[in-house]
């Protein structure tokens, strides 16, 4: 009985990422793409994104939802980048200053959104996303406007013969910003996977010699380790997505060093006492206030973190491979809306995320994002239609996600609410 | 104790709206000041020396930037006969060149700069004659211009086929005469000149019409190529006419590309070499959203063409320039020899300089001052008086500001914060267009036709507030049951008024169910109903976006004609119900169009809700809305309550999306909609609603004011700056602006 009920809120938590991995499955046979294809295409897209999912994390943790404001983090990161390509600043250097700059303004940003954030409690996903609509009329005020006429900028990046930055800027050529950071050290992809297998099953054992874990967990974690390993030790499999030689799929080594560093950065802030505040914030404002925590400075806090990730994050989609455009009006319109289904998709709800739910919500999302195209012309002769249904699973992910979590907690809360009025019979 | 620090605040509270008074006081003082001086003779006398001193610099300048140019050009004619041009880079050259120009540049300013006048009589009433012919010979040419561009955009805005009405085969005297039907000012007599060049301009649009359609035929195979073409290998290694034969039989519909082979052939090429090296080639780079939005009408005044009359005073024009220009050769002489082309963009420099649009002494003295005219004595005078209408602009701010922050508390506690704040905006926009010449009048005529364009989707919020939901964002999905019920009319290819109706109804029918639903599951949800109606709006409008692709109309009028299926993004009215509502004993006064039968109709809709409202059923909803758990301890079932509003909320939206396509002349599908909920809910916070709280005045108010400040904007942000970005930031910034604020007035301390 209790087994089975584990199941059921199993299944109730995980339904969206259950049906994801299905969707995805079934794309990738219809869709008749190269294996090899699309890994190298899902490598990319995770090399790209999952810096600015990560982002999400701590405010999720804080109570305050989906934060679809790290828009705003973007744009603070895209002025940044605009005017490290003004005066000319290339490469690595570049992308250094540009995320210096956007330390104090993403903060100041955060700082802002925050303040905002507070006043709206219950109803900030909906309240960061229509802020984040907001401060694009901002953006658009700066870029077009004050850019260029109040706030001189070089001429190669204005509109000639009026104000107003240009609609595309070139981050390739003499710019020298593409793949600055994803072009300074490349490792193969095998290899990387053979490494972190390693290395994960050493720490499974670790945590079992230190007595954290239990001998059944220590078991499954080496003997899964092992099996991802071994699967790609088998020469078809390693050649069918690996791809033969010569298009062998490669990490840029410094890309992924930063986002496991992001990792890292989550899981041990969430052992400082700052990270326990977050917890309780987010568990129970009103236990957090009585036992001396600062609610709304926490919760800012928290804000102003995620708000300075997602503006890092946002510099390093920029650079990254396949890009090479910055596309000034538009880069930031759709972060919020993907960073949020992938996260959700990953198995991670409007109160509790993982790195590792986020991780992987970026690989299904975006798997299914590289397929649905493909796969729709297949399944009805027709790409347009998989273009919609892309967009239609970004929208429907997080509808989904939040009708299930709103649904969830209106039954704990009538439940609660019966188990007082018990107490009050059994009183009286 | 108490009384004391009350007072003191008082005080405090009052210094900064005394000292905003005082600002505005002064800078009113100093207008007035600008506006007498604009009258003495001596800054008159002034501006006319500037005006003479503006003409000569034109004059020069012309010379000048050509002498400049040619010694460019010479330069880098002379570095091309160099042999080592090629191994100079592209940096190199132009900086060279440009050096050489500067160089020729400031050498021929030292000849020209300060042109020495001998006659300085005769080139001042030179001048003046000019000017004049330019002002009156204007007013002719603005009145048949403006006759012009009515039967031009007339005919523009109802012919949607040329094809029929200025085809090869069609004689000149029938084009003119259903252009005459089209547009009947053309009949009439002082528009007879313009016969001949209309019909040269449809038989142009035919052509234009004719080729358009054949590149997208081109592009619409292409595509087919791309989606139904499972494997390229088969067709490696194929002759041209054997591979042309084998795609005719893959391919439906391939056959009406005969006229392109070769394009096709060209494109069947590159798949067939990807598909060689094993790849394929990515899909057809989607259309651009952007490209379907719907512009305004301009006129294209090509195929103007003057009457006598005009023609006369053009002449004359011609001759009072002759003896400016003999005048001005008499002072720069090297201005006789320039080339006619030369000669033409001097006149139209001197034409910009002598008249201007405004003729006020502000934008007289700016233009002079933009060409370099100096200003020989009371320098303060002339700079003042010419800051005499920014000086007023900026004292009405100041004191509106003033009079605001003094008077806050009873203006806010009386009309909310939002309300006060974008009233006010709009006084004030009302300001600035009659100072930027903005004709209030015409402008007020649009206000009226986006009223009623709007009206009765922002009326679909009020429901769904009273009920309890709050912001209903989901009335896109009431949008989608109107679409529906349009693209239903357009299918059985309906016309006038029982397509309207037929739009209506069914999308009402369709509404209905899919409101209950959504009803459903809102009541679920408590507390979180707009973040939820937002993302289930958001999705059912991309879920429809599939279901605009697959759903079986095949109405050839409403489909993708080649892929034989899908509705097309923007369907166009005319012919079937556009503007019908809005003509509908629509009449003219002082200069406003009164789009009656719209404001009926969205006056019967208010008067309707405003009866439900007052209804038995009506009262118990907006009670269940304002106060859930007293309502439900006096018996009302809350939650049937809410299904009944939310299920009203989405009925009335879908009429609404009917009446907006009407006054809009299009119906636009996809994700049009998406966005629908935002502008709706913004224009009811606007007129007073809170996110609990809804009245049929909130609607009317509302929508006047947002409509008002936007239509009023975006003249006024054009004239201020070109190029439209600040009235779409603007659009961006108030409409959320109002929802944020209403989000936190609303969730404040809340917790779900």
């Amino acid at each position: 009985m209790r087994e089975q009920n584990q199941l059921k809120s199993h299944l109730e938590k995980y339904v969206v990422t259950y049906l994801f991995i299905a969707l995805s499955v079934l794309f990738i046979i219809t869709s008749g793409l190269d294996i090899n294809y699309v890994a190298s295409q899902l490598l990319l897209r995770l090399n790209r994104n999952a810096f600015i999912v990560l982002a999400l994390i701590i405010p999720i943790i804080a109570g305050m939802g989906i934060n679809f404001a790290i828009t705003i983090g973007a744009m603070a990161a895209q002025i940044g980048l605009l005017l490290v390509i003004s005066w000319g600043i290339s490469g690595v250097p570049g992308i250094l200053l540009a995320a210096a700059i956007t330390l104090p303004l993403g903060s100041l940003f955060g700082f802002l959104i925050g303040k905002l954030l507070n006043k709206m409690k219950g109803q900030e996903t909906i309240g960061s996303l229509i802020l984040g609509y907001f401060a694009n009329g901002a953006y658009q005020l700066l870029f077009l406007f004050i850019f260029g006429s109040i706030i001189p900028l070089n001429s190669n990046v204005t509109i000639v013969g009026a104000s107003g930055v240009q609609n595309t800027l070139n981050l390739t050529g003499s710019v020298g910003l593409y793949t600055a950071v994803d072009g300074i050290a490349h490792i193969p992809f095998l290899l990387a996977l053979y490494i972190s297998c390693g290395v994960l099953a050493l720490l499974t054992v670790v945590q079992y010699l230190r007595k954290k874990i239990s001998r059944k967990k220590m078991l499954v974690g080496v003997i899964a380790s092992v099996l991802i390993a071994g699967i790609f030790l088998i020469p078809a499999v390693a050649n069918t997505v690996n791809g033969s030689h010569g298009r062998e799929l490669k990490l840029p080594l410094v890309t992924w060093l930063l986002i496991l560093g992001l990792c890292l950065f989550n899981s041990t802030i969430m052992r400082t006492r700052l990270g326990q505040k977050f917890r309780a914030v987010g568990q129970n404002q009103t236990v957090a206030n009585a036992s001396g925590i600062n609610v709304d400075r926490t919760r800012v806090i928290a804000i102003m973190i995620s708000t300075v990730l997602a503006g890092w994050g946002q510099i390093m989609f920029m650079q990254s491979e396949g890009i090479g455009t910055f596309q000034t009006y538009a880069a930031h319109e759709q972060v919020g809306l993907y960073a949020g289904a992938a996260i959700l998709v990953g198995g991670a709800s409007i109160d509790r995320a993982t790195n590792l739910q986020a991780l992987i919500g970026t690989f299904l999302f975006h798997s299914l994002f590289i397929t649905a195209q493909s796969a729709s012309s297949a399944m009805f002769g027709n790409s347009v239609i998989g273009e919609y249904f892309r967009a239609f699973l970004s929208y429907g992910v997080i509808a989904l996600a939040l009708i299930i979590y709103a649904w969830r907690t209106n039954r704990q809360r009538k439940a609660g609410q019966l188990n007082l009025a018990d107490r009050h019979a059994v009183k009286s | 104790m108490s009384e004391k620090v009350k007072e003191k605040s008082g005080i405090r509270s009052r210094i900064v709206p005394l000292i905003l008074l005082v600002m505005a006081g002064v800078l009113l003082v100093l207008s007035v000041v600008g506006f007498v001086l604009q009258g003495t003779q001596e800054t008159t006398q002034s501006l006319g020396q500037m005006q003479t001193s503006a003409v000569l610099h034109a004059a020069s300048e012309g010379l000048i930037n050509n002498i400049a140019q040619q010694a460019r050009a010479d330069k880098l004619a002379e570095l091309r006969k160099d042999k080592n041009f090629r191994k100079r880079g592209l940096d190199e050259v132009n900086s060279i060149c440009d050096a050489a120009m500067e160089e020729a540049r400031a050498e021929a300013e030292k000849l020209y700069a300060n042109p020495v006048v001998q006659d300085q009589a005769a080139l001042d009433s030179a001048i003046q004659t000019f000017e004049k012919a330019l002002s009156e010979s204007s007013s002719l040419s603005v009145t048949e211009r403006a006759a012009y561009a009515e039967i031009y955009v007339q005919l523009v805005d109802n012919i949607s086929d040329w094809k029929a009405i200025a085809g090869e085969s069609v004689a000149d005297a029938d084009v003119l005469a259903s252009l005459q039907s089209t547009a009947p000012d053309l009949a009439k007599e002082a528009n007879a000149h313009l016969g001949s060049a209309l019909v040269r301009m449809a038989r142009d649009q035919a052509a234009a019409q004719q080729t358009a359609e054949e590149a997208e035929l081109k592009n619409q195979l292409i595509n087919l190529l791309a989606s139904d073409v499972p494997s390229w290998t088969e067709y490696i290694g194929l002759e041209e006419d054997a591979l042309w034969e084998k795609l005719l039989q893959e391919v439906p519909g391939l056959e009406k590309g005969e006229a392109f082979r070769g394009d096709l052939l060209k494109k069947a090429a590159e798949h067939i070499a990807a598909a060689e090296k094993g790849e394929t080639l990515p899909p057809p780079a989607e259309a651009d959203e952007g490209a379907d939005t719907v512009f305004e009408t301009q006129a294209d005044y090509s195929y103007f063409t003057p009457t006598a009359a005009l023609e006369k005073e053009e002449a004359e024009k011609n001759d009072a320039y002759e003896q400016l220009n003999t005048q001005l050769v008499a002072v720069i002489p090297d201005l006789g020899g320039l080339s006619e082309k030369l000669q033409a963009s001097l006149r139209g420099n001197i034409e910009k300089v002598l008249w201007m649009e405004d003729n006020s002494f502000s934008s007289r003295f700016h233009t002079y001052q933009q060409h370099k005219a100096e200003i020989t004595s009371g320098a303060w005078k002339m700079n003042l008086a010419s800051l005499a209408t920014p000086l007023l602009l900026a004292g009405i701010a100041v004191l509106l500001l003033g009079l605001v922050i003094l008077f806050w508390k009873p203006l806010t506690g009386r009309f909310g914060v939002p309300r006060t704040i974008i009233a006010l905006f709009f006084v004030y926009l009302c300001l600035l267009a009659e100072f930027y010449n903005i004709s209030v009048r015409m402008m007020m005529g649009n206000v009226l036709e986006r009223m009623t364009m709007y009206g009765v989707l922002v009326l679909a919020m009020m429901p769904g507030i009273q009920c309890g939901i709050g912001l209903n964002m989901g009335i896109t999905i009431g949008c989608i049951s109107g679409l529906l019920g349009i693209v239903t009319a357009l299918q059985f290819d309906l016309v006038g008024f029982p397509a309207l109706a037929c739009s209506c109804v069914l999308g009402a029918l369709v509404a209905l169910p899919l409101g209950w639903c959504y009803a459903k599951l809102l009541n679920r949800m408590k507390g979180n109903e707009m973040t939820i109606s937002t993302y289930v709006g958001f999705s059912f409008v991309s879920l429809m976006c599939i279901g605009w692709m697959m759903l079986p109309f095949n109405n050839p009028r409403i489909i993708w004609l080649l892929m034989g299926k899908g509705l097309r993004v923007t369907h166009s009215l005319l012919g079937s119900f556009a503007h019908l509502l809005d003509n509908f004993l629509a009449f003219k006064i002082f200069g406003i169009k009164v789009p009656t039968g719209g404001l009926l109709f969205l006056a019967l809709c208010c008067l309707l809700v405003w009866l439900f409202s007052r209804s038995r059923l009506g009262i118990a909803m907006t009670a269940a809305g304002s106060n859930p758990r007293f309502a439900e301890a006096s018996g009302i079932n809350v939650n049937r309550m809410r299904t009944v509003g939310t299920v009203l909320s989405t009925v009335i939206a879908a009429v609404g999306i009917v009446i907006y396509s009407q006054a809009f002349g299009y119906a636009q599908l996809y994700t049009a909609p998406r966005q629908l909920g935002f502008i709706a809910a913004s224009a009811i916070l606007i007129g007073g609603a809170t996110v609990s709280k809804a009245k049929v005045s909130h609607v009317i108010i509302g929508v006047f004011l947002f409509e008002g400040v936007l239509v009023f904007g975006q003249q006024i942000a054009n004239s201020v700056v070109a190029g439209g970005g600040l009235s779409e930031v603007m659009r961006i910034m108030i409409s959320n602006g109002i929802i944020l604020y209403a989000l936190t007035q609303s969730g404040g301390g809340r917790r779900a």
